[in-house]
């Protein structure tokens, strides 16, 4: 009695296990991961709209060899340990791909996962370098990094000769990471650093911040973080007629900050990447989110269209659902994309990425600056 | 000249954020000087009197009213109204049931009802920062504009004005009235008070809508100072309101108003000549140093063993 129990335990064990194998065969599940909610939600929205687009243009033309590609979408509120959580949620559902996270404090502990579980993961937005430079071998990303960022918003400071410029961050990874790469460029040009400070995420009170950076008598101010920060700054240092320019990376770059800023954020200064949805050869692709009544032009949108993709042709290309396999695809080919050819170095960086300056107007428009 | 108009700035800065750190620890110290709990929702209910405030004046806006005393008005008393029956309907929901239980209990029931609220808010009104519109722009000016101008603006003065025309009602009102009078009674002996026929339930509601309505005057005036609102916009100011009245001695009314002004002029002086990254640093070793030497808080009475 005791055997046949066992014998029916194993045969019902593996006959589920057979099931679950024959669903996956017959479907791609790519995880997405980024705030659904939380103060920055709509960079989530970006992410989502983009990888949805990338999914359902796949799907309408036939999956991937012949496969379905569907999404599982998770909310790491743009919080590590939320981001924890729902990684562990994604192995737990058996995804093997993951496009995510978006903020690098969320995406490093959660690439953690993904690399010991052997899921391979893009992350569309997250620029930190420290997420490619642990050896890893199934992280890769189609966004450039603070490394590159940084030195742009430096070098532009430096061109306006300004005589003392001020770095404000929010000790966030993202955030004090550029404000790093900043100094560093600026001090190169030597030009003299007023204060290199840092502020609170979620702080609402910056007047005293505001007075310091009108004593300190400066001509720039280049604040690393997010725009519900830097909208108060903004709104707060008009208020006490400090007449230095703002400088921010794209992280403060939607239109959000004019909710919060107003006429204050006229003028500001961003580092964004270029506005793919510009680009002549994506002409086809904008049209599709014009009739899906979506905006394309937020930075992360084709980044994030592009991550779906470079994993579908990973696979078709490998001609294997093996993580490892299509990671060793991506590093060895060259991928068009809706943000531009595609080429991976060995840690999972893009061989070139470019960040453009532009001018922040009240309207949420912006202007490239040369 | 120019270094001592640097420290009045950030004087003034201290104490605008300070007397509201004071207007939001009134609603802990009450509380807590009657019936010996704290109501860790308060943050919450300042939130949303900034939140009603704010749809009150988007309403008046569409509306085509701008006239600015009436706008003010409104929303004052659309946060108040809204502010102080969230305060009612806390206490009868989360507190009474639980009252005279374990102290763990009513603490826990308030940590329920804080993240209620929050998330609440969050699924209503959505998790983005919303933009606050500055009703109150300009100032005046100190010092010549090529050294360093001082800046006091309108909305700086407006608060200590409505901070200090609320703490003399508030305590006019605690001091004069008759329930003011029974709101004492009740804080030195609630048993007694309710053999010598002082409906205590009533006052206890009172104090819970006291308190309420000067956080949604809070609300409403740092809404406009800071200029945006988020549905965790409580939960900060509501944690550094708790530390003012535990500095002034919970329990003592002059003394949450001490300590909202300690605690917010060692934050802006810290930042103005430490860095802000040591604010918080250095209002909490503050708090911790305070109660190492005088363990009741400032103004605070040590509890007497009632035999």
């Amino acid at each position: 009695m005791k055997t046949s129990i066992t014998k029916l335990a194993t045969a019902v064990g593996a006959s589920v296990a057979l099931l679950a194998a024959g669903q996956a065969a017959a479907e791609i599940k790519i995880g997405i991961a980024g705030p659904m909610t939380g103060p920055v939600a709509q960079y989530g929205d970006m992410q989502f709209s983009g990888a949805h687009m990338a999914i359902e243009r796949i799907n309408a033309a036939g999956g991937v060899n012949g496969e379905e590609v569907v999404a599982v979408e998770v909310d790491d509120v743009c919080d590590p340990k939320q981001a924890v959580t729902v990684a562990n949620r994604l192995v737990n559902e058996g995804v093997r791909y993951v496009v995510g996270h978006l903020c690098s404090s969320s995406t490093q502990p959660a690439s953690d996962i993904y690399e010991d579980e052997g899921i391979l993961m893009i992350t569309p937005a997250s620029t930190s370098p420290e997420i490619t430079n642990r050896g890893y071998e199934l992280v890769f990303r189609t966004i450039g990094l603070d490394s590159m960022q940084g030195p742009v918003a430096g070098s532009y400071i430096a061109s306006q000769k300004p005589e003392r410029v001020a770095i404000v961050h929010d000790k966030q990874q993202y955030g004090e990471g550029i404000a790093t790469a900043v100094r560093d460029t600026l001090k190169d040009s030597g030009i003299e650093i007023a204060m290199f400070e840092g502020i609170t995420a979620g702080d609402k009170d910056f007047s005293s911040l505001v007075t310091k950076i009108k004593q300190a008598d400066v001509d720039y101010v280049y604040f690393g973080g997010y725009h519900p920060e830097l909208g108060l700054i903004l709104r707060q240092a008009r208020q006490s007629d400090v007449d230095a320019k703002f400088m921010g990376p794209e992280g403060v770059g939607n239109k959000d900050i004019n909710t919060i800023a107003g006429e204050a954020a006229e003028g500001l200064l961003v580092t964004l990447p270029p506005s793919f949805d510009q680009k002549e050869e994506n002409k086809e692709l904008i049209a599709a989110f014009d009739a899906k009544g979506e905006d394309p032009s937020g930075p992360f949108v084709l980044t994030s269209y592009a991550a779906v993709q470079l994993i579908a042709e990973g696979i078709a290309q490998a001609d294997s659902k093996d993580p490892y396999d299509v990671a060793q695809t991506l590093r060895s080919g060259s991928f068009q994309t809706p943000i531009g050819t595609v080429q991976y170095d060995q840690a999972g960086d893009m061989t070139s990425f470019e960040f453009v300056v532009y001018e922040w107007h009240s309207d949420g428009s912006k202007t490239p600056v040369n | 000249m120019q270094d001592l108009l640097y420290f009045f700035q950030q004087l003034i800065n201290g104490l605008t954020i300070g007397s509201t750190y004071a207007l939001i620890a009134i609603g802990y110290t009450m509380v807590y000087g009657i019936i010996g709990m704290i109501n860790f929702a308060h943050g919450e209910v300042y939130m949303i009197g900034a939140y009603t405030a704010l749809i009150a004046i988007t309403g008046l806006a569409t509306l085509g009213i701008t006239w600015l005393p009436l706008v003010l008005i409104v929303a004052l008393i659309c946060a108040v109204l809204v502010s102080s029956s969230m305060g009612w309907a806390v206490e009868r929901v989360a507190y009474r049931p639980v009252r005279g239980r374990h102290r763990l209990i009513p603490l826990i029931s308030a940590i329920g009802m804080s993240i209620f609220l929050q998330n609440y808010v969050h699924l209503a009104q959505g998790s983005r920062n919303i933009g606050f519109p500055a009703l109150i722009e300009g100032g005046f000016q100190f010092g010549s504009e090529d050294t360093f101008p001082m800046s006091i603006s309108y909305i700086q003065i407006t608060i200590f004005i409505t901070t200090l025309i609320c703490m003399t009602a508030l305590s006019l009102f605690i001091s004069r009235s008759r329930i003011g009078r029974a709101c004492r009674a009740v804080s030195q002996d609630l048993g007694m008070a309710n053999l010598l026929g002082i409906d205590t339930n009533r006052i206890i509601s009172a104090t819970f809508v006291i308190g309420a309505s000067l956080a949604a005057v809070a609300g409403l005036l740092l809404g406009m100072y800071y200029g945006s609102v988020d549905p965790l916009f409580g939960f900060i100011a509501g944690l550094k309101a708790f530390t003012a009245a535990v500095l002034g001695g919970i329990g003592s009314i002059p003394g949450a108003m001490l300590g909202g002004l300690i605690l917010g002029v060692a934050e802006s002086m810290t930042s103005g000549y430490l860095s802000g990254e040591y604010k918080d640093v250095v209002s909490f070793s503050l708090l911790i140093l305070i109660l190492l030497f005088k363990p009741t808080g400032l103004l605070g009475k040590p509890e007497v063993e009632k035999i």
